[in-house]
């Protein structure tokens, strides 16, 4: 499993044509914000807030929090929210079972809510 | 109804399989379960999973894809020139093995559950990959959509079995001129029917990036 933050990525991200690059921020193997906000933040962020691969559902305010730290690059237009992956990747296993996907699904729109309510 | 402007929130891709869904697909992998009548039972999940995401409140909305065998393998039911291959018929020709199963690591993907489509002779359009389910999706919801569609070095690292491929192609580059191609046809296609959102999926991006670095073949 490769860990650390997008850095060696940033040649190869800042070439494509894109506008919006969603990436995995719910999972500690992806580092800081910082890394991929100063390089290219002239693109949208589809920030990913929950981990499809746990059953806890993460906490309002820790996706806020997160979403915040992103502000720090992307204006609230240009910042999406999302799962990190998929919830179901292949055929043979469920990543996640329904009731927790949709809890985490109901935590973004949550938090999305009180985001706009403090940034418009 | 007027959409946010701010912090607008979706959904990556798939949906949590149901045992239903995952019992018929497994009938239709065997065979004993015709495509149209797995379409039927991947229709009432994308009916609930779009209901969920509503329920929800999610901006954009996307259709779980319970039709995909996974991610990226059911480009074969769609592209001519590809074969879906367990991991153990691809063991016999992938030249690699040791890179074969950093890339199973890298993706997350217990070898178990792995099928992969492998390229066999020239890669062609048999019909859209995601149009389909743009037009179903569309009548289930006025919210707007995303399609998820394997990205092309994706695609290219799998496709690649050179023992197989090279009866059609001299070289991974060669072929991925292929894919582009397929790619952006389907990209066209799915803006031109109003697709507001299409989303490449590059899980193995990090893992070519670095094989290049390493001065590694960048495929397999």
């Amino acid at each position: 499993m490769l860990t650390g933050d997008y850095a060696r990525l940033l040649p190869a991200l800042e070439r494509m044509q894109v506008d919006q690059f969603v990436l995995e921020y719910a999972t500690p193997r992806a580092g800081d914000i910082e890394v991929v906000g100063r390089a290219l933040s002239d693109r949208e962020l589809g920030l990913g807030v929950v981990n499809p691969r746990t059953d806890t559902v993460e906490p309002v305010a820790a996706i806020v929090a997160k979403a915040e730290q992103a502000l720090a690059f992307y204006r609230p237009d240009q910042l999406f929210l999302n799962t990190d992956c998929g919830f179901g990747c292949f055929a043979s296993r469920s990543v996640n079972v329904e009731e927790i996907a949709f809890r985490k699904l109901c935590a973004i729109v949550e938090a999305a809510r009180i985001l706009r309510a403090r940034y418009g | 109804m007027t959409e946010p402007k701010s912090f607008i929130t979706t959904q990556v891709g798939s949906w949590p399989r149901s045992k239903t869904m995952l019992k018929s697909l497994r009938s239709y992998q065997k065979g004993t379960v015709s495509r149209q009548d797995f379409n039927l039972v991947a229709e009432d999940e994308i009916r609930r999973t779009v209901a969920l995401q509503e329920q929800a409140g999610l901006d954009i909305v996307v259709d779980g894809e319970h039709r995909r065998e996974s991610f990226y393998a059911f480009i074969t039911d769609k592209v001519a020139g590809t074969q879906l291959m367990s991991l153990a018929e691809m063991l016999d020709f992938v030249e690699d093995k040791a890179e074969f199963e950093e890339m199973l690591r890298t993706m997350d993907m217990p070898a178990s559950a792995v099928k992969n489509p492998t390229c066999i002779g020239k890669l062609s359009r048999r019909e859209p990959l995601a149009l389909e389910d743009l037009h179903f999706l569309r009548t289930l919801t006025k919210k707007p959509v995303k399609i998820t569609l394997p990205g092309p070095y994706l695609l290219t690292r799998s496709m690649w079995v050179g023992a197989l491929t090279r009866t059609a192609y001299n070289d991974p580059r060669e072929m991925a001129d292929d894919i582009v191609r397929i790619l952006r046809e389907e990209l066209i296609d799915l803006r031109d029917a109003g697709c507001d959102f299409v989303q490449f999926d590059e899980p193995v991006l990090t893992e070519v990036v670095l094989s290049e670095e390493c001065g590694r073949r960048t495929f397999m």
